[in-house]
């Protein structure tokens, strides 16, 4: 008998209408940018669908094969892979329509423009199943697709900067994944299981302090996936990859690559590793408050706009980690609130930096002669997102650190105090450095080209998104509720 | 039975020596040999501890999805190194290279 | 009797620590060359072990694919590297004190936490044996791969998909090889090629009960097309488009079908009625190994067939 819509398999759906458009835009390239749109419309209905069931009904959890875990692998959608999905869909969206005007025939060799389209869509495929999987061995495979990806999509950019960073970037992943994959090795051998349900009950559970190889997996995988969400000071490989990549690749990279295994760590410090002194969660947060540090003074030293964005990357993931030595419930929220925003102003910025790119030939902050005059739609754009990355309000970016300024006062730690509104002023001082040459006269004028509508009105959309986040605060906030690991039977 | 931790020891040394070789040379081919020898080691560590009386075939079945997506990742690579020498014309990071 | 126990012993501890020295001497030999051998005879070496581990299936796969088919990828990188290279690089033989005393303590607390780790589990041997007959096959490694973690493997094939998509995107020219083509390559080739095939196919068809599967026989289909490129055979461009697309993305595509033919029934995404799995797995195979063979001989080619160089 046929089932009715709302026991469609809406979390299978959104793993395989990906792949599927990932297949068909290898076998059919001339259909590449339709494709792309079409996909990013019927996976915004299917996330849709999710959260109708996930709200209604709780949190899902799906048997793939009919096996369940521990033989099988388990597919888990709560409020958090719910989140997560919804602001990938809301990036993807963009970067489809975005990218029908950036790989435009004359601007970008057709020969290299048709990989993106498949090659985007593989990762659109693996973020969605990372979102949703249960499983610490699923999880290695959808990294490394992931991965090669993410590294496939700097490489298009040709040249030796891309090049180099590309390659720079692969041994990253690789070694990451292999750290995080050595620590899987430990955990299945101590309890016999990959499902992190499973896991969680054996480690949560337990009498006597956790076993030796508990915490040598933890530090593993912990290791790896630090590497590849580019804390300070593994931070290393990220500018240049971020900032040599195509335009839309460098907004899926800053928003959605690094957030994922962010993601994956997040979820089994809270679910499966057995946390019970301070010190990790105070290191993480040390590190986190010098990659803030960091990150703000080196976006200021930047000559070219994709690096001074890119570096504005790694000190905003180092205010997702502040919520590690708080690990209060209102922390949590906050940083996540802080992840999402993040992600929607950091595409905006960085759609906004290929505009100004495309507009001038160049991304030499300098030099950014009258682009305010020129490419005012642009320049509001990046002006608004800044908003959010600063953290004014009404944005995502004011409520996220709001949150986190109230847990640090609740918990008494007043150096986290210190150093959000320090980092805040940084943001502000690279952003308006920006802004500021935006306004100003260059020496030497050069060529300008037209950049194409979708473009512009993509950028400043998702700024607007970022910004009008904060007005909307209380429905995300209520989601993350659902199921693990905020909700009932979590830990957080 | 001792063999399975002799094994498991010498998929430690493998994970070891091959962080080592990745971090300390510079050409690529080798960092690329190095993370092969690295995985080569996890993955002797997976099923080692999975043989004996009655062996585990969900750790096999691991290994073979792990070698196909390392032969995946260094066919990526060796492809990235070749374009890296075409235009740099060294087969190396730059100076800063990967830690 | 001492010495019935003993014999084992000393030959895993002879494997262990030429795998070790292999390992070691392949990473720090100056001439690359040397080293790319060694570790393809590292690898055979781990093929050993396998078989050692009573793991047959994992033993094939890393002859084939982890020895065969990466050595001879490194090798063609190498060859490709040093006639557009002609200068050398400067020699690299290094040891860091401090990287040392950074690792030493990693590899000691390694080594510490995987002998706390119990031997002897049998780990999901069990479960996996209880549900056998369900999943239509009897080899339990395959059960695993295309019933119970099927979904691994449907993601593992879409893995080998991107890395051949990068190394077209890349845009490098199809390597020549027509210099190793001559009559006695021919002839063998004709025996050869045909051999290979059936040997592929019977990989493919024995793998539901024995060692063996759509791995294993993918990477002899492989090594089938890699030998054929060496001889200088080129795809014909008829082929070369959409046909050969088709053929690659077979695998990922019947695995995706096969798993959703029975949700409007009321099954789950990759659940197989009893009855039908080991057909269903057979056919899946059948298009996993071809488009594995044929993904693999790709990345050996390096370039997209029909891509001609620019001058």
């Amino acid at each position: 008998m046929l089932i009715t819509m709302q026991e469609y398999p809406w979390i299978v759906i959104i793993i395989l209408l990906p792949l599927s458009a990932a297949i068909l835009s290898f076998l059919f390239p001339r259909r590449v940018k339709l494709l792309g749109l079409l996909l990013a419309l019927s996976v915004i209905a299917a996330v849709a669908g999710l959260a109708w069931q996930v709200i209604e009904h709780g949190a899902q959890r799906y048997a793939i094969g009919g096996w369940a875990a521990p033989l099988g692998i388990e597919l888990y959608a709560d409020g958090l892979s719910l989140l997560m999905l919804m602001v990938t869909a809301l990036v993807c969206l963009g970067v489809s329509i975005y990218s029908t005007g950036y790989f435009n025939r004359a601007y970008f060799r057709r020969s290299r423009a048709i990989y993106f389209w498949p090659l985007w869509m593989f990762l659109w495929t693996a973020l969605n199943a990372l979102f949703l999987s249960s499983d610490i061995f699923n999880l290695y495979v959808t990294l490394e697709l992931l991965g090669l990806s993410a590294v496939a999509l700097v490489a298009l950019a040709g040249g030796a900067d891309a090049l180099t960073s590309a390659i720079r970037y692969l041994f990253v992943n690789l070694l990451g994944s292999l750290f995080y994959l050595a620590g899987v090795v430990l955990l299945y051998h101590r309890f016999g299981s990959l499902d992190i349900a499973i896991l969680s009950q054996h480690i949560m559970s337990q009498q006597m302090a956790p076993s030796p190889a508990v915490w040598a997996a933890a530090g593993l995988i912990s290791a790896g996936l630090l590497l590849k969400t580019a804390l300070f000071p593994m931070h290393f490989w990220l500018p240049p990859a971020h900032a040599s990549a195509p335009g839309p690749v460098s907004a899926l990279l800053s928003a959605l690559v690094v957030k994922a295994s962010f993601y994956i760590l997040l979820r089994l410090w809270l679910e499966i590793f057995p946390v019970e002194s301070p010190v990790p969660g105070q290191l993480l947060g040390v590190l986190g408050s010098i990659a803030i540090f960091w990150g703000g003074i080196q976006a200021l030293r930047q000559m070219r706009l994709k690096m001074l964005i890119a570096y504005s990357t790694v000190a905003q993931i180092g205010y997702l980690f502040l919520a590690f030595p708080l690990a209060s419930y209102i922390a949590w929220k906050g940083m996540f609130f802080l992840l999402i925003s993040h992600a929607l102003a950091k595409t905006a910025m960085f759609m906004a930096a290929g505009n100004i790119l495309h507009f001038g030939g160049h991304d030499r902050i300098k030099d950014f002669d009258h682009v305010v005059q020129y490419q005012p739609l642009t320049s509001a754009a990046f002006a608004l997102a800044g908003i959010s990355i600063m953290g004014l309000p009404p944005s995502g970016g004011f409520i996220g650190k709001w949150l986190l300024l109230e847990a640090a006062v609740n918990s008494g730690q007043w150096w986290l105090v210190i150093i959000i509104i320090l980092g805040s002023l940084l943001a502000a001082a690279y952003i308006f450095k920006v802004i500021g040459f935006a306004f100003t006269q260059s020496e030497m004028s050069h060529q300008t080209r037209k950049v194409p509508v979708q473009m512009q009105w993509t950028a400043l959309a998702l700024a607007l998104a970022a910004v009008l986040l904060g007005l909307i605060a209380p429905w995300p906030l209520a989601l993350m509720d659902i199921g693990l690991p905020f909700g009932e039977g979590g830990s957080g | 039975m001792n063999n399975i931790y002799l094994y498991s020891i010498v998929g430690a040394g493998l994970f070891t020596l091959g962080l080592y070789a990745l971090i300390s040379y510079r050409h690529l081919l080798r960092k690329i040999l190095a993370l092969n020898i690295m995985g080569s080691g996890v993955f002797l560590i997976l099923v080692a501890l999975a043989s004996g009386e009655t062996p585990d075939p969900v750790p096999h079945a691991m290994v073979i999805t792990g070698i196909v997506v390392a032969v995946s990742a260094s066919a990526l690579a060796l492809a990235l190194v070749l374009r890296v020498q075409a235009e740099t014309g060294k087969a190396e990071l730059p100076e800063e290279s990967l830690e | 009797m001492a010495a019935m126990t003993l014999l084992p012993l000393l030959f895993d501890t002879l494997l262990g620590l030429s795998l070790i020295w292999l390992a070691w001497r392949a990473l720090t030999s100056t001439d690359l060359f040397q080293a790319i051998v060694l570790f393809i005879a590292f690898g055979l070496l781990m093929a050993l072990t396998w078989v050692r581990l009573d793991a047959p299936d994992v033993a094939m796969a890393e002859a084939a694919i982890g020895a065969g088919l990466t050595g001879a990828l490194l090798l063609a990188t190498l060859a490709r590297l040093k006639a557009n290279n002609k200068t050398k690089s400067a020699p690299e033989k290094k040891f860091s004190l401090l990287l040392t005393l950074i690792i030493l303590p990693v590899v000691t607390g390694l080594v510490y936490v995987v002998l706390t780790l119990p031997q002897n589990t049998p780990g999901l041997a069990i479960l996996v044996a209880e549900n056998l007959k369900t999943t239509g096959v009897t080899n339990p490694v395959t059960a695993v791969l295309l019933n119970y973690r099927g979904y691994d493997t449907l993601l593992e094939l879409a893995v080998l998909l991107v890395a051949l998509l990068g190394v077209w995107s890349f845009g490098g020219v199809p390597k020549p090889h027509e210099a190793y083509s001559g009559p006695v390559l021919n002839m063998l080739l004709r025996l050869l090629i045909p051999l290979l095939i059936m040997v592929a196919g019977y990989l493919l068809w024995v793998g539901a009960n024995a060692p063996g599967g759509a791995f294993q026989a993918g990477s002899v289909l492989g090594a089938a097309g890699v030998l054929l490129l060496l001889a200088g055979w080129q795809l014909s461009t008829r082929f070369a488009e959409l046909p050969l697309r088709i053929i690659l993305v077979s695998g990922v595509v019947m695995f995706t079908m096969a798993g959703i033919v029975f949700i409007v029934s009321g099954r789950q995404f990759l659940e197989y009625p009893p009855s039908f799995a080991g057909a269903f797995i057979l056919l899946i195979e059948a298009a996993a190994t071809l488009s594995i063979g044929i993904t693999l001989a790709a990345l050996f080619l390096g370039g997209r067939p029909g891509l001609r160089r620019h001058k």
